[in-house]
């Protein structure tokens, strides 16, 4: 087992996720799971362990990644982007940071609901800003079981 | 529990569980066959569906390796998941929405429609919808669609209300809440909806139909069915004569087993169908088992697939309800004057806040994405779903640089788009932004082709053996004691969703199945049986033979 990977890492690690994926309403909470989604990565693979502490010692050049403002922060993702630690980030964050039940209540989402009876008598159909459309064919509007145009 | 033996050479052995598989070993076992079903996926009840993406992808998709190339984006963003299908009893029908329209006529007649196309291998279908329209309405009962039989449509849920409002704006006349196989009410002994919205999950109460707890269980319910969930089959075995003997697969235990069959019968989706059979040369037939004509593997076709999704400054909670209970026909015709031969429809969908950030657009990230992410709430989202251009040299092929958990080689799934797909595609991407503008959409976004459900056309039905793989009933024109049960079997993909048609097909099947073993006509193949232990006691005399099928039906 090696180690886990070093305070530096993980906390540069936490900020790269907040610059690829922005956003200004979720807490550090969100984007931890994305860490610890690395980390877990990195303690079983001497090899990705190595790739995360050199990348994210390689962002503190020439100064650290964490005290560059939000425009050099982005410029230096964009310069790294076909790294390994890269994809590995990037991979980890679009799946890590999006399952997760806090930033689906922040967009709006409300996930499971087969145990509460789903949403048939919870809103499934309460959109009230538009008429309510036919649900049926039009039976008067002729049978589609034809080529149409004519070749 | 029935089971029988390995050397028991009077059995059917169905490679496969899905809508192919499932719907014919329910028919034959009515007709008093003995059917034994090799399933590859393990047997999940309902009771163990989670209302969880990513949680339920791991559960129920078909994830042992497989391999791209070619020009498709999904060589690039899913290099090792061509296509989202299920690896569990019931296939991909445990996945699978509902959506059922039916073929239309022209559909069956690439050849008189498409011909001419460069780098189209266009062929006419040996069938037409007359001859599949009695099937066509067996199946729609059995599966219970909302518009048929007297059953009622499904409500109109959020999402819909967004779609077939743009629709009216922009002029379309042909719209509705689908042809759904989702009970509204409740029926064939299963409940109504509850509008969970996670059907693509495994519908947990049941409510949409899968062979899992339909067909599957009914059949069960006869002693006729022998179920091996946990069985994967590698390879299909022929005779001198080349005609099949059985099929010899890897059990739960990690063990090789011959089952000995008097017909084999291959239904394990459009990639695994033509990867065993590819895998099942010997050498008399060195190119693959039924492959003749060459086009095993080939014309391969995924379905146009693309979404376009639409953001308003007002709530829509898309996620809530049926997940795609909406279909509007009217860009279906083959209408050559918009720029491509065949047409496509529009569907209604959603996915949850975990599979939009992987499917939206792979790859992206910086705010641009994260804005679109956070829109969610007030986002409703359509499905395009069209004929694709059958190629020949878009195929299934056998990859021996790369060997699964069985040491078999793995399937490799090569596709370019043809510029006819592309033409729909930039069509269906235009119409559905200017469905959700119509209705005030303030963002809308094109969302690339998903890994495919829709499989398609890899061992495909001519009326010529040099043509295709199959006839008109889905025997192999080489080796008539094997069919090929799925979607594989399509001479070419229509625009509409495959599983009507397949249950429609396999019901077909079945009964000519059923008239060939009563009449002779269908020869079996001699397997030598090699010594090992056949398992259990001799195959019980009193067993109704299948050439005398039970006068009732369980």
């Amino acid at each position: 087992m090696s180690e886990p990977l070093s305070d530096h890492a993980r906390e540069t690690t936490l900020r790269v996720a907040r610059v690829m994926y922005p956003h200004d309403a979720l807490p550090d909470e969100a984007y931890e799971k994305v860490v610890r989604a690395v980390e877990a990565e990195a303690s079983g693979n001497d090899a990705v362990r190595s790739t995360v502490e050199q990348a994210t010692a390689a962002l503190d050049d020439p100064t650290p990644f964490a005290q560059r403002d939000a425009g050099a922060q982005l410029q230096a993702l964009r310069d790294a982007g076909g790294t390994p630690y890269f994809h590995l980030v990037r991979a980890t964050a679009v799946v890590e940071l999006y399952d997760n039940p806090l930033v689906w209540r922040a967009f709006g989402y409300e996930g499971p609901s087969v145990h509460l009876g789903g949403y048939v008598n919870r809103g499934f159909d309460d959109l009230d800003w538009l008429p309510d459309p036919p649900i049926a064919l039009d039976t008067g509007a002729g049978s589609h079981h034809t080529a149409g145009g004519a070749r | 529990m029935t089971r029988y033996r390995y050397d028991d050479d009077d059995v059917v052995a169905i490679v496969g569980s899905g809508a192919g598989g499932g719907t014919l070993a329910h028919e034959l076992v009515q007709a008093g066959h003995k059917v034994v079903i090799l399933e590859a996926g393990r047997h999940h009840e309902p009771e163990e569906f989670v209302n969880d993406e990513w949680r339920s992808f791991k559960q129920l998709a078909w994830l042992d390796t497989r391999t791209t190339s070619g020009s498709f984006r999904i060589a690039q963003d899913f290099p090792h998941l061509p296509a989202w299908t299920c690896k569990t009893v019931g296939g991909t029908t445990v996945h699978w929405a509902g959506c059922c329209p039916r073929f239309m006529e022209h559909e069956f007649k690439a050849s008189t429609y498409y011909d001419g196309i460069d780098g189209v291998n266009a062929l006419d279908w040996p069938i037409s919808l007359a001859d599949l329209e009695p099937y066509y309405d067996r199946a729609e009962a059995k599966l219970g669609l909302t518009g048929t039989n007297g059953i009622p449509q499904l409500p109109a849920n959020n999402n819909y209300k967004v779609f077939a409002n743009g629709a009216q704006r922009v002029g379309y006349k042909r719209f509705h809440t689908g042809r759904y196989a989702c009970n509204p009410v409740p029926r064939d002994d299963r409940p109504a909806t509850i509008q969970d919205g996670f059907p693509f999950q495994g519908s947990k109460n049941r409510s949409r139909w899968s062979t899992l707890y339909t067909e599957i269980p009914r059949a069960l319910a006869t002693g006729k069915l022998d179920l091996r969930p946990q069985c994967h089959v590698i390879r299909v075995e022929t005779d001198d004569q080349g005609l099949a003997t059985g099929v010899t697969y890897v059990d739960g235990d990690g063990l090789e087993q011959f089952q000995r069959a008097r017909i084999v019968a291959v239904a394990g989706n459009a990639i695994e169908t033509p990867r065993l059979l590819l895998n099942s040369a010997t050498s008399r037939c060195p190119d693959g088992l039924a492959n003749s004509s060459g086009q095993l593997g080939c014309n391969y076709m995924r379905h146009l697939t693309a979404s376009v999704y639409g953001i308003f400054d007002k709530p829509v909670r898309m996620y809530r309800g049926e997940t795609m209970a909406g279909h509007i026909e009217d860009e279906a015709p083959h209408d050559p004057a918009r720029g491509f031969v065949g047409g496509y429809y529009l569907q209604l969908l959603s996915l949850g806040v975990p599979f939009m950030a992987a499917f939206v657009n792979p790859g992206a990230w910086g705010r641009d994405f994260t804005s679109f992410m956070e829109g969610y709430e007030n986002m409703a989202g359509l499905w395009l779903v069209g004929e694709d251009m059958p190629q020949q040299t878009n195929r299934v092929t056998l990859n021996h640089d790369e060997l699964d958990q069985f040491g078999q080689p793995v399937p490799n799934v090569h596709f370019d788009d043809h510029p006819n797909d592309l033409a729909m595609r930039e069509h269906a991407w235009s119409a559905g932004e200017a469905l959700y503008e119509s209705v005030g959409a303030v963002r809308t976004i094109r969302t690339p082709p998903y890994p495919a459900t829709h499989n398609i056309g890899t061992a495909r039905m001519s009326e010529r053996p040099a043509d295709g793989v199959v006839n008109r009933f889905g025997q192999a024109h080489d080796v008539p004691n094997l069919f090929v049960s799925d979607a594989s079997q399509f001479t070419t993909g229509a625009a509409a969703n495959p599983t009507l048609t397949i249950v429609a097909l396999a019901i077909r099947q079945a009964e000519y199945i059923t008239d060939g073993l009563r009449s002779g006509s269908i020869p079996t193949g001699h397997a030598v049986w090699d010594g090992r232990d056949p398992g259990g006691p001799a195959p019980d005399s009193a067993t109704t033979p299948a050439t005398a099928p039970a006068d009732q039906p369980a």
